[in-house]
Formats: structure tokens, C-alpha cells, sequence
């Protein structure tokens, strides 16, 4: 089955075409540069900027995948959480092509793009190689990390998710950004945070670690409050030491996301852990997790973390395979994992 | 055959045309579920009139100015319908398509589609050597600021409350006529004379040149702290931006 797939929940366009739910035919992703000027997603700029992207990209991605229309037989879109506006462009355009081309329309949560993000892999030259990657196992415990989400979810099988935990303020990836602006290095913080660590010590500056009560739930608005006070003390006297800095929040901040991803496999006695979103490329929090749960970790390669319409092209997929469960269509900024 | 789509406001409309008549029409207040309700209508109008979507040949989508949000879900909507069916796409002002109703009565014509912060997007028509037309950019003021432009008689339709309808009886006196509350609906049936007639009459453009009129530049909101959080207000009122 050959699934058109499109994603425009955040700041990324994103076409894609999947085969069975694993095969990438074409993926194609438009990053939003215009952000990079006011250091955070504008919701208007992004809805205008997926707009005028979508309609040249699908056409593109059908180039790239050797394929006309007439030989797709889904088309899926992310249908939530995101944010409303930009959300409601793809979902329309693609609810209008598959309702014209006489194909099922296939609504995705982003989150479970995430997740099956882990179930792709790339065509070199156009055949599929020998040995595609194995399936990973489920059940599996999966961490959403990104500038939107910090979520960990338990997943029992295909399309049978339990959410254990969320942030309760900001998201894992919005806390690198806020940190990155703070030492003035620049958006997205993500990247540029962990390349200047790697100079830094990361046991320069003891930092909180928030302990909450409800056992799964992150918080990071804590650490955010004690950097921003590290910072403007050091500053009074006289220099920051950037690297030490940036060391010590990423130790402080892959450690909260690591531990309770590590207690939740322990927990439900799970062996596979899977990662997922733009945070899951950092290298220091793939190590700190597969060192807690004593074995590696299977991450999506970095393209694959972030945002992409392959991911929602593997979701969804999975969803017209396992029949009986829900899809949805209608846009929901708040949508939630079934 | 033609299907017209219209989610430029609160007020959403669907309407199919085969170049002579119209065959069926919906025009609703969606308020803000137009992403939930513009489908259902398309299958609705399809259904009663016995259409396949394939007899669809072309579509025409109200561009604005109006609710950038609700703008999209039709234009958006329209462009797939386009690269999936190979329909031609046209896109028309919502301004052009309250107005037009109105060309018989010669009047000088004002539409009004609420664009927050108290402002209204406006525009001019008239009848001048025979042809009805606009006559001014499209602009986004106040009712005050409208009617400073205004000399003569004009008729005003479109989004007209019982306050603006006020303001606008104060503002201009006897100078202000107003269309009757049904004649100034906007309804895509009227969508489907203007798109049909301009695709007579142009080739058809890329279908990503059909975008909608901003007039506005947004708002340069960051959403930094709550990127998923309620929707900003503009999303949210289906108009435009409050003023902070
Ligand atoms: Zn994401």
C-alpha cells in the first residue's frame, strides 16, 4: 500500500510517500527559515508559509517517488495536536486530493507519526534493500521529545497507546531554546546547545532536578528559572562560562527525560525503548537512556525525529492495517493519543 | 461543472454551478468549524444533485480579504480538489462576491467583512461606462475611516450588525442604504457566476498562485511559551487579531 502522507502541524511542511508503512519513496521537508528572526513560531507565518508550499511539494514528492496519483491508494494528513491554523491547511488540502482522487482519507495524530517514525527506513536507488531493519518490538516504551511535545507513552501493541506522562509546563525542546537564547547562541537551541556542551564541563554548576508527584509527568520550568539565576549571577561577576553552562543544563535536563523513561520500561517490564521529535537527536540523551536501561536504544535518524510526512504516512498505515481502531478526521489542536 | 467554496468568515457557503444554473446551494454559519463542516456540505451538495466529483471540472474559491484561518480551509481545500481531480482552480475576492449581487441597482456599492480590532475590509463598486467594477483597492479600516471616503449614496452588504448598521446611520445620514438582511449574505452560488466567467475567459494559473488576499501582515505573535495552547485569538474569532 502506497500512502501519500502530509504534515503541517508546526513549522515544518512536510510530503511525503511511504510504502507498507516502512518503505520512503519521497520525503520532503520545507523548514520554516522565517522564524529564525523572531526566535519562536508565529502561527500566522507558518499557516501563510504551508500554504504556499503544499500544492509544489506534493507535486514534487510524486516526482521524487517515480509515481502518479493514480497509483496511490491513501492519502493521510495530521489531524493533531498542533496548532489550529496551520493544522487546518494540510488537512484540507489533503482531505480535498484523496476526496478528487477517489482515495480514502487517513487523519493522524502527530504524536503517533513520532512513534512510527521508528518503523521506517530509506530506498537507496529505488529498490528496497535485501534486509530491510527489523520491526521493533512492541510492546515498547516510546519518548516524544521536541520544541512541542515531551511525552512518554506506553505502546501495547499497534495503535494501542497508554499515555504515562507529559510536561506540565514547558516541552523538552522549548527549554533548550529558552536556554540557547539566554546565552545568546541562537534558535533552535536544540543543536547548538549540545555542540557547545561537548566544550563544557557538566559538572561546572549543580542544577534542580524537578521531582514531581505524579510519577511520569516532566517539568522544566524549574530548571529554566534556575539557569536564567546562574546566568545573570555570573554575569554580575563579570563573564559566563557559555560551555559550562550549556554542559550542565543538558546534563540536568537529559537526566530527568532519561530517568523516567528508564523507570517506565523497568516498570511495565518493557525491553524496547524508542525515541522520537527533533530532541531525540541529542546524543547525550540517547546515551544517558541506553545507559540506564543497560542496552542501546533504537532512534530514528535525525531527519526522521523531526517533523516529516513519512512518519505520518507509517501512522497511518498502521491504521488502515489495524482496522476496528479509530481514525480520526476532524482537526483537533488538542487531540489526544487513543 | 463547477464547485464553489467559501469560508471567508463565520460565514461558510457551498455551492454547484454547471454553467447555466445553479443545482444546489448550502450557505451556513460556521463560526468556527468550518475544518469540521465544509466536507460534509461538499458531499451533501454532491449527493443531492446526484454529481460525482469527477464531473467536477472546475472550482472557485473566495480569497478574501476576510479570517486568514477560514481562508485557507477553503483555498486549501480547493487547491487539493484541484491536483487531485486536474480541476481548474480560480480564485475570487469575497469582497467581489458580496458586491456583484448588488450590480443592478446601480448603486454605489460597499461591502463589509469584519476584520477585528473594529475594522472592517472594504472596497468600492460601481457601474461606470457599463461595467460593473470595483473602484478602489481592498482596504481594512474603521467605519469612521470608510465613510470619510464616502460622498454619495452607498449601499452597504456583507457582516453589518445592528451596531455598525448604527454607526454607519450616524456616520452618513440618508447617504447610508442598506441591502435587505438576505440580500446581503454571501452566497457561493454568486462565487460560481464569477469563477466560471473568469475562467471563460483566462487560462488557468498554477494552483499555488491561488492564495488568499492578506491585505494584512500578521501579527508577529510568538507562540514561544504555549506552542500548543489555546489557539491565538485571531484562530480563534475566525476574524483577525484583537489588538494586544
Ligand atoms: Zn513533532
Amino acid at each position: 500500500m502506497r500512502i501519500l502522507a502530509i504534515e503541517t502541524s508546526c513549522d515544518e511542511t512536510g510530503v511525503a510517500i511511504v510504502e507498507d508503512g516502512r518503505r520512503i519513496r519521497a520525503n520532503l521537508v520545507a523548514s520554516q527559515l522565517v522564524h529564525q528572526d523572531t526566535g519562536g513560531i508565529v502561527p500566522e507565518v507558518a499557516a501563510r508559509e504551508h500554504l504556499r508550499a503544499l500544492d509544489a511539494m506534493t507535486e514534487q514528492a510524486l516526482r521524487d517517488a517515480g509515481r502518479q496519483l493514480s497509483e496511490i491508494d491513501a492519502v493521510a494528513a495530521t489531524v493533531g495536536p498542533g496548532l489550529i491554523g496551520c493544522l487546518l491547511v494540510g488537512a484540507n488540502y489533503a482531505r480535498g486530493l484523496a476526496l478528487s482522487a477517489g482515495l480514502p482519507f487517513v487523519g493522524v495524530n502527530h504524536l503517533e507519526g513520532h512513534v512510527y517514525a521508528n518503523w521506517l527506513y530509506e530506498v537507496e536507488g529505488g529498490e528496497p534493500p535485501s534486509n530491510p531493519p527489523e520491526e521493533p518490538e512492541i510492546p515498547a516504551i516510546v519518548l516524544v521529545v521536541s520544541g512541542a511535545h515531551s511525552d512518554l507513552v506506553l505502546m501495547e501493541g499497534h495503535r494501542r497507546f497508554r499515555p504515562l506522562g507529559r510536561t506540565i509546563d514547558d516541552a523538552a525542546g522549548e527549554a533548550f531554546d529558552k536556554v540557547a537564547r539566554l546565552l545568546h547562541l541562537g534558535f533552535p537551541g536544540g543543536p547548538v546547545i549540545e555542540r557547545i556542551a561537548r566544550e563544557g564541563d557538566p559538572n561546572a554548576f549543580p542544577l534542580p532536578r524537578a521531582a514531581l508527584a505524579d510519577r511520569f509527568d516532566f517539568s522544566f520550568s524549574g530548571l529554566k528559572t534556575a539557569v536564567l539565576r546562574l546566568v545573570r549571577e555570573l554575569e554580575k561577576k563579570g563573564s559566563v562560562p557559555v560551555a559550562d553552562v550549556a554542559a550542565s543544563f543538558q546534563k540536568a535536563i537529559t537526566e530527568m527525560l532519561a530517568e523516567k523513561t528508564a523507570r517506565a520500561a523497568a516498570e511495565h517490564a518493557v525491553e524496547t525503548v524508542l525515541l522520537g521529535g527533533g530532541v531525540a537527536a541529542n546524543l547525550a540523551l540517547r546515551g544517558e537512556i541506553a545507559r540506564r536501561i543497560g542496552h542501546p536504544l533504537r532512534v530514528p535518524p535525525p531527519r526522521l525525529c523531526t517533523d516529516n510526512g513519512a512518519m505520518i504516512g507509517a501512522a497511518a498505515f498502521f491504521a488502515l492495517r489495524h482496522r476496528g481502531t479509530e481514525i480520526p478526521v476532524a482537526v483537533r489542536s488538542d487531540l489526544k493519543l487513543a | 461543472m463547477l464547485l464553489a467554496l467559501d469560508t471567508s468568515t463565520d460565514w461558510a457557503s457551498v455551492a454547484l454551478f454547471d454553467g447555466r444554473d445553479v443545482l444546489a446551494e448550502e450557505t451556513w454559519r460556521a463560526q468556527r468549524r468550518h475544518g469540521d463542516e465544509l466536507f460534509p456540505a461538499i458531499e451533501r451538495v454532491l449527493l443531492s444533485t446526484r454529481t460525482a466529483l469527477s464531473a467536477v471540472t472546475r472550482v472557485a474559491v473566495a480569497v478574501g480579504p476576510g479570517s486568514f484561518t477560514g481562508l485557507r480551509v477553503a483555498i486549501a481545500a480547493g487547491q487539493g480538489i484541484a491536483r487531485g481531480s486536474g480541476a481548474a482552480l480560480v480564485g475570487i475576492s469575497t469582497l467581489d462576491v458580496l458586491a456583484y449581487p448588488h450590480a443592478p441597482s446601480k448603486q454605489r456599492t460597499c461591502p463589509l467583512v469584519p476584520a477585528g480590532r473594529d475594522q472592517y475590509y472594504a472596497a468600492f463598486y460601481q457601474e461606470r461606462n457599463r461595467k460593473w467594477q470595483r473602484r478602489s483597492p481592498f482596504m481594512v479600516a474603521t467605519l469612521d475611516e470608510i465613510c470619510r471616503q464616502i460622498g454619495t449614496h452607498t449601499l452597504f452588504v456583507g457582516e453589518i450588525d445592528a451596531g455598525a448598521e448604527a454607526t454607519l446611520r450616524d456616520l452618513l445620514g440618508p447617504k447610508a442604504l442598506f441591502a435587505s438582511p438576505a440580500s446581503r449574505v454571501r452566497r457561493a452560488g454568486y462565487l460560481a457566476e464569477l469563477g466560471w466567467r473568469e475562467l471563460e475567459s483566462r487560462k488557468q494559473v498554477k494552483i499555488s498562485e491561488i492564495e488568499p488576499i492578506y491585505v494584512r501582515p500578521p501579527s508577529i505573535r510568538v507562540s514561544f511559551d504555549q506552542p500548543f495552547g489555546p489557539p491565538p485569538s485571531d484562530e480563534r474569532s475566525l476574524g483577525l487579531p484583537k489588538r494586544s
